[in-house]
């Protein structure tokens, strides 16, 4: 585990003050930042050029409430994992746009961090170790994938 | 013969059956309903007798009545289903009763309620039709004037409707969008807050820090709580309690100190969320940070308890420690202890400070209707 390469992250977020202390963040948890975006646009490019593990996507950007879309670009054409982060929950698609999940703003650091230690395990494994932490909703595709079962209600 | 002259002949032989002197015939004729007979072995069954009361309704003389068939009461505006459906019955010896819309002479209409009897002689045959019409116009009118104030006010309920469907829409659009920058505000305060901790290396300044942060997460927990729930008036304290609890012993990283929750469902009004959130906040922090300093921990392991109960007209919530008791204040610089007394003015309720033997009792009173006062 200790050898492992650091997992990839892509942060798409359009507050440049909130991304840059989320990038802190994550890699506090161990995960390498290959770059920032701010738009739809930048966001599929980096996500198809620099195939990152995982990307968190704000649902609003620069150009619009394009997030949505962005996961599901990433999921579907770039093959990658993409994770919401987002103050409208409750807006989201019944499927995630083919995101794994997602984290509710206003979040905290801790949060954050122990989320993202949980989905490191996820990803590396494919396998969750446990439930998911307090402010961590997992798609339900992807709760069954990683072996959890796929009747999980949302979280109230 | 001609047809007039038959139903002449047809007439006088019905009268003489029933002449002067039968009483039945001399109630027909001089009843205040208009009826009619019509002879069904001519063709097109033509009237034969027709009553005064007939001949009032329509405005037609007796002359010009008999030997014809009572189509000629139809007009233009007579619906063709009705007039279907009075063949049919004829053609097929039925009783029949129907409104239908007929034509007096002078081109005025009626609303007819007809009602039609074949009338069959010895033999089984039908010899006659008889046929007796009221005038129903006022109940017709008073049932198409029913039914266009009944349509005008569907119209204008569905109008209505839908007016409020889309206000409420839009009210409700503009919640979610309210709603969503004040959950990104709260979080761009936290990563300031964040960002210049990393900055700074003075431990004081850091503390503040880190307090001003525990407090902006509460309002922020409050938030992410307050529209997760279906009502959003209302504010379910101990779920709040659960994730600050989780949050702040997670951050603490403190293996040596446990919690313990005894937590009843109790929902406050939204508007009380914030101001009780940071006091409940404050005083757990409190406990957290002060009540058990590492070196005076000696391998002893410290509990901090949060009861929430109702009790009568009040909320008590209590949040107890078994560590040492701090010299006086609530928190360092006595900061903390202001927010605590400020805020519990503001909410009506009481806070008392009790030694635990060991540690520190805190009890904050929250009066359940103390918003309507």
């Amino acid at each position: 585990m200790m050898s492992e390469r650091p997992l990839d992250v892509l942060i798409v977020e359009d507050e440049v003050l909130l991304a840059t202390e989320l990038e802190f963040l994550a890699e506090e948890v161990g995960f390498h930042s290959v770059g920032l975006a701010m738009s739809s646009d930048e966001a599929v490019a980096l996500a198809s050029d620099l195939h990152p593990d995982l990307a968190l996507v704000d649902v609003h950007l620069r150009d619009g409430p394009t997030g949505v879309e962005v996961a599901r670009t990433i999921h579907d054409d770039c093959g990658g994992v993409a994770l919401f982060m987002t103050a409208n929950v409750k807006r989201l698609p019944e499927d995630f746009a083919g995101a794994c999940g997602v984290i509710g703003k206003p979040y905290s650091e801790y949060g954050v961090k122990t989320a993202l230690a949980y989905l490191t395990v996820c990803l590396r494994e494919g396998l969750a170790p446990g439930p998911p932490p307090i402010g961590l909703e997992l798609s339900p595709a992807y709760a069954e994938r990683w072996g959890l079962s796929a009747s999980m209600p949302r979280a109230g | 013969m001609t047809d007039i002259l038959r139903s002449e002949h047809a007439a006088e032989e019905l009268a003489a059956e029933h002449g002067v002197g039968d009483p039945f015939a001399a109630a027909i004729r001089a009843a205040r309903m208009a009826m009619i007979v019509t002879d069904a072995h001519q063709p097109d069954n033509p009237i034969i007798f027709a009553n005064d009361a007939f001949l009032a309704l329509t405005g037609y003389g007796r002359d010009e009545v008999i030997g014809r068939n009572c189509r000629f009461l139809q007009g233009p505006g007579t619906d063709p289903a009705a007039i279907a459906t009075l063949r049919r019955a004829v053609a097929d010896g039925e009783d029949l009763t129907i409104d239908i819309l007929n034509y007096r002479k002078d081109g005025t209409t009626f609303w007819n309620a007809l009602s039609l009897s074949p009338v069959h002689g010895k033999t089984g045959r039908i010899d006659y039709f008889f046929g007796s019409q009221v005038n129903v116009s006022d109940k017709k009118r008073a049932e198409f004037e029913m039914g266009d104030a009944r349509d005008r006010l569907e119209a204008a309920v569905e109008a209505r409707t839908a007016d409020l469907t889309q206000a409420l829409q839009q009210k409700t659009a503009l919640l979610h969008e309210v709603d969503h920058r004040v959950k990104n505000n709260l979080q761009l305060i936290s990563s300031l807050l964040l960002l210049q901790n990393r900055r700074v290396t003075d431990p004081a300044v850091k503390n503040s820090l880190r307090g001003m942060l525990e407090r902006v997460s509460a309002i922020a927990t409050v938030h992410r709580r307050l529209f997760q729930s279906d009502d959003v008036e209302r504010f379910d304290v101990s779920a709040f309690v659960r994730d600050l609890v989780s949050d702040m012993m997670g951050t603490a990283r403190r293996e040596d100190i446990k919690v313990r929750l005894d937590l009843e469902r109790v929902d406050i009004a939204a508007s009380k969320a914030a101001p009780l959130a940071l006091v409940i906040s404050e005083l757990f922090s409190n406990a957290l940070r002060h009540a058990f300093p590492p070196e005076a921990m000696n391998g002893r392991a410290g509990e901090i308890f949060v009861g929430i109960t109702r009790q009568d007209e009040e909320f008590r919530i209590e949040i107890t420690d078994n560590g040492v008791q701090p010299e006086n204040s609530v928190s360092s610089g006595g900061f903390g202890l202001t927010i605590v007394q400020l805020l519990c003015q503001q909410l009506k309720a009481r806070s008392e400070t009790t030694p635990a033997d060991p540690g520190t009792r805190v009890v904050v009173r929250l009066p359940i209707n103390g918003g309507h006062h």
